[in-house]
């Protein structure tokens, strides 16, 4: 059968019209001054009219090849049947419902994939590829936050309660080596939290030091903010935020968006504020580091319900309780997981006179 | 009676309608020979423009040589919203199933597609990029330009010597303008040598050295004189990516210059305030349409209408329908910006196409990958 078309030489800008007659080996050309060309299938591309609406474009040559142009996608469908043998090189017209069918599978596995990769694939990616970050990057990334939420100015370092302070640190690490150095430091602030920041510094404020009654009670909030460090929750946020723009990029097919949510994450991170997942783990095993150090786990439970006590009177904006997940339920689950595991406890430092410790700012402020 | 049908060209056609291309052979015969006759018989008839083709169509031009009588030509465009979300969805897939590799290919594949579906005098514009082109370009980028900016910027935080500190800042900026620089270059560069019509490949062939110049002076003017450079440096970037751009072995020309532009730009200014904001449409089209208008190829001249209500309306629409379908518009979103600057815009006069040869040059992919990180949109 014949079909016109158009050919370009590929020097040239000419249109040339031009008869095609399909044979099974290759193409034969007849151009309008009666000269014929052969353009055999093996050396013929197809460089356009896969999609409905595209014309039909062969090319033969490397990277400025002839042109040999057609307006019929039918055309595609008599190549095949005329030269069997090369069809998979060609696309195939017939196969165009097939795709749409496939288009539509990838449409429902998409949302699906995301789901998996977003609650699983990328948690699961950023506990793996923690473990191969340098202590001394998460060292330095936690020198920066500390110098910033807890201005050497500002700090509160009377050198007995720092040594007391330290002392419960040991006590909780003793079980546990780790390539950490832990460095509690204490802020003259009245807001009623504590934070830790990657590499080992536990930054905690005055107003919760001084709420707490016993060394058991600061013990506990000392036992979970070390964990955050240990799990290495900072460092696996910020692959899960970098991993979650990506997915982001995927998915709209364009890099933009992911910039936009990088900044939304560089706003999280700098509240220090970690998800759901991981302040449950810093629970759990805050409650086994208590447990291990022989330390009794009724302190900090004493201490979260009288906080949540306060807290009924008088709501403030970024406490222990809000910047931390839902109070009673957590004190519940706390209350479990020290039934589970009770042992014999060892009273924490018995020698020292836990009033001079809670208020070791008041000595900065020269009180 | 055993026809040829003049569309799609399957010869033995027995009955009025072709069963290959659908088309009723009598009908379609009279629309070429419309055409064949020419804007003369037309504005006879009362139009002074080539009659539109029926939708999704594409043109097949009479076989007559394209100089001689002068008319206005216009770029149209077949893609469907459709393929493109289907597309799209295909991307989306492969590039979480290989972990973000397949995004260059994705984004190719998307390109070929546009280009394939744009047409000019009967004939498509094919892209010739690869993913490989793409992936290697993002490599190298990042190594010869982000890493050098993170480095600075590392050493600007960190530095307790505030001439350490002031001179990592300087540097970090200045390198910032140099690579805003070679992205906006590189990528016209590749993008151009990647673009062909009728088998002859597009180029540029500016130096990179050259415009590194322009426009890291240019920004610094601009930030000197309070921003009233920047009409200035805005022509001499135009006038230098399209004097140097080529089709084939024609150059493109530039007829325009700055001082057209620096009282608009002055009224652009003094009604920022008051209209919040929106004056920027109506310079952006008073802008667009005098580069467009002194653009030239050979004798014939380009020609754009937009207006600032008009890419108003465009960026509105474009933002609430990506808002409200949390993105998922975004192939319907290309389409029209896609159909409205085409809409716009004819080139006007002779085209001479006969003499043009085929003069490929070769262009890295570097500057582009930097062009699309930094999200440049350049038009033309």
């Amino acid at each position: 059968m014949d079909w016109r078309g158009a050919y370009f030489d590929g020097r040239t800008a000419i249109r040339h019209p031009v008869v095609i007659r399909t044979m099974r080996t290759g193409l034969e050309l007849t151009f309008e001054d009666g000269t014929t060309a052969w353009w055999p299938l093996a050396e013929t591309r197809l460089a356009q009219g896969r999609y409905a609406g595209e014309q039909v474009r062969l090319e033969r040559g490397g990277d400025l090849p002839a042109v040999l142009v057609l307006a019929d996608p039918a055309f595609l469908t008599e190549l095949h049947k005329a030269a069997p043998e090369w069809s998979g090189k060609f696309h195939d017209p017939g196969r165009r419902r097939l795709r749409v069918r496939l288009t539509v599978l990838a449409a429902i596995a998409v949302p699906v994939l995301a789901v998996a990769f977003y609650a699983w694939g990328i948690p699961a990616l950023a506990a793996v590829s923690a473990r191969v970050v340098p202590v001394t990057w998460e060292e330095a990334l936690g020198e920066q936050t500390a110098a910033n939420l807890a201005p050497p100015a500002r700090r509160c370092v009377p050198p007995a309660a720092q040594r007391a302070i330290d002392g419960i640190v040991s006590r909780l690490i003793l079980e546990r080596p780790s390539p950490y150095t832990f460095r509690v430091i204490v802020v003259d602030d009245r807001i009623v939290n504590a934070f830790a920041a990657p590499g080992g510094y536990v930054i905690v404020m005055r107003g919760l030091l001084e709420r707490t009654r016993s060394a058991e009670e600061l013990a506990g909030v000392l036992a979970h903010e070390l964990q955050h460090v240990l799990q290495r929750h900072s460092t696996r946020l910020i692959i899960q935020h970098a991993s979650t723009g990506l997915l982001i990029a995927a998915l709209a097919g364009d890099a933009t968006g992911a910039v936009a949510y990088g900044v939304q994450s560089a706003r999280v991170l700098a509240e220090l504020s970690y998800n759901r997942q991981f302040e449950d783990e810093a629970d759990a095993h805050g409650i086994a580091m208590l447990r291990d150090a022989r330390i009794d786990p009724r302190g900090t439970i004493d201490f979260f319900q009288r906080l949540l006590a306060d807290e009924q009177d008088q709501p403030r904006p970024l406490t222990y309780l809000s910047t931390h997940p839902a109070a009673r339920d957590r004190i519940e689950r706390l209350r479990t997981l020290a039934a589970a595991g009770a042992g014999p406890s060892r009273p924490l430092l018995p020698d020292v006179d836990w009033n001079a410790v809670r208020t070791m700012c008041a000595a900065r402020r020269g009180a | 009676m055993a026809d040829t049908c003049p569309k799609c060209g399957r010869t033995e056609v027995d009955s009025d309608t072709c069963p290959g291309c659908g088309v009723t052979i009598a009908t379609y015969r009279a629309y070429l020979e419309k055409l064949r006759q020419g804007p003369r018989a037309a504005a006879q008839r009362g139009t002074t423009t080539v009659a539109a083709p029926p939708a999704g169509e594409p043109i097949v031009e009479p076989l007559r040589p394209a100089a001689a009588v002068p008319k206005s030509r216009e770029v149209f465009f077949f893609g469907g919203a459709g393929t493109l979300l289907g597309m799209q969805i295909v991307n989306a897939l492969l590039t979480m199933v290989t972990f973000g590799i397949y995004y260059f290919w994705g984004k190719v594949k998307v390109r070929k597609y546009l280009f394939s579906e744009t047409e000019f005098e009967g004939d498509r514009f094919e892209y010739h990029g690869t993913g490989k082109d793409l992936y290697v370009g993002a490599v190298k980028a990042t190594l010869i330009f982000f890493l050098p900016i993170v480095l600075l910027r590392v050493l600007q935080q960190s530095a307790r010597d505030p001439v350490v500190r002031g001179t990592a800042e300087l540097g970090g900026s200045l390198l910032g303008l140099v690579l805003v620089a070679v992205a906006i270059v590189g990528s016209r560069r590749y993008r151009l040598s990647r673009t062909s019509w009728r088998g002859i490949r597009f180029s540029f062939r500016g130096r990179t050295t050259d415009f590194i110049k322009l426009f890291v002076t240019g920004s610094i003017l601009s930030l000197l004189t309070l921003s009233f450079y920047t009409p200035v440096l805005m022509a001499r970037q135009y006038a230098f990516l399209t004097t140097h751009a080529y089709f084939g072995s024609a150059k493109f020309g530039f007829d325009g210059n700055a001082r057209a532009l620096l009282w608009p730009y002055v009224k652009f200014l003094l009604l920022l305030l008051p209209t919040l904001g929106l004056s920027t449409f109506w310079y952006l089209a008073t802008q667009q349409r005098y580069f467009w208008n002194h653009t030239t190829f050979g004798e014939a001249r380009f020609r754009s209408t937009v207006t600032g209500g008009g890419l108003l309306k465009l960026q509105l629409g474009n933002i609430i329908l990506l808002l409200i379908t949390l993105g998922f518009a975004w192939p319907w979103v290309t389409l029209r910006k896609i159909r409205y600057r085409l809409d716009h815009l004819r080139l006007d006069g002779p085209l001479d196409l006969a003499r043009i040869e085929q003069q490929a040059q070769d262009a890295p992919a570097t500057g582009e990958t930097v062009a699309s990180f930094l999200d440049l949109d350049l038009i033309g």
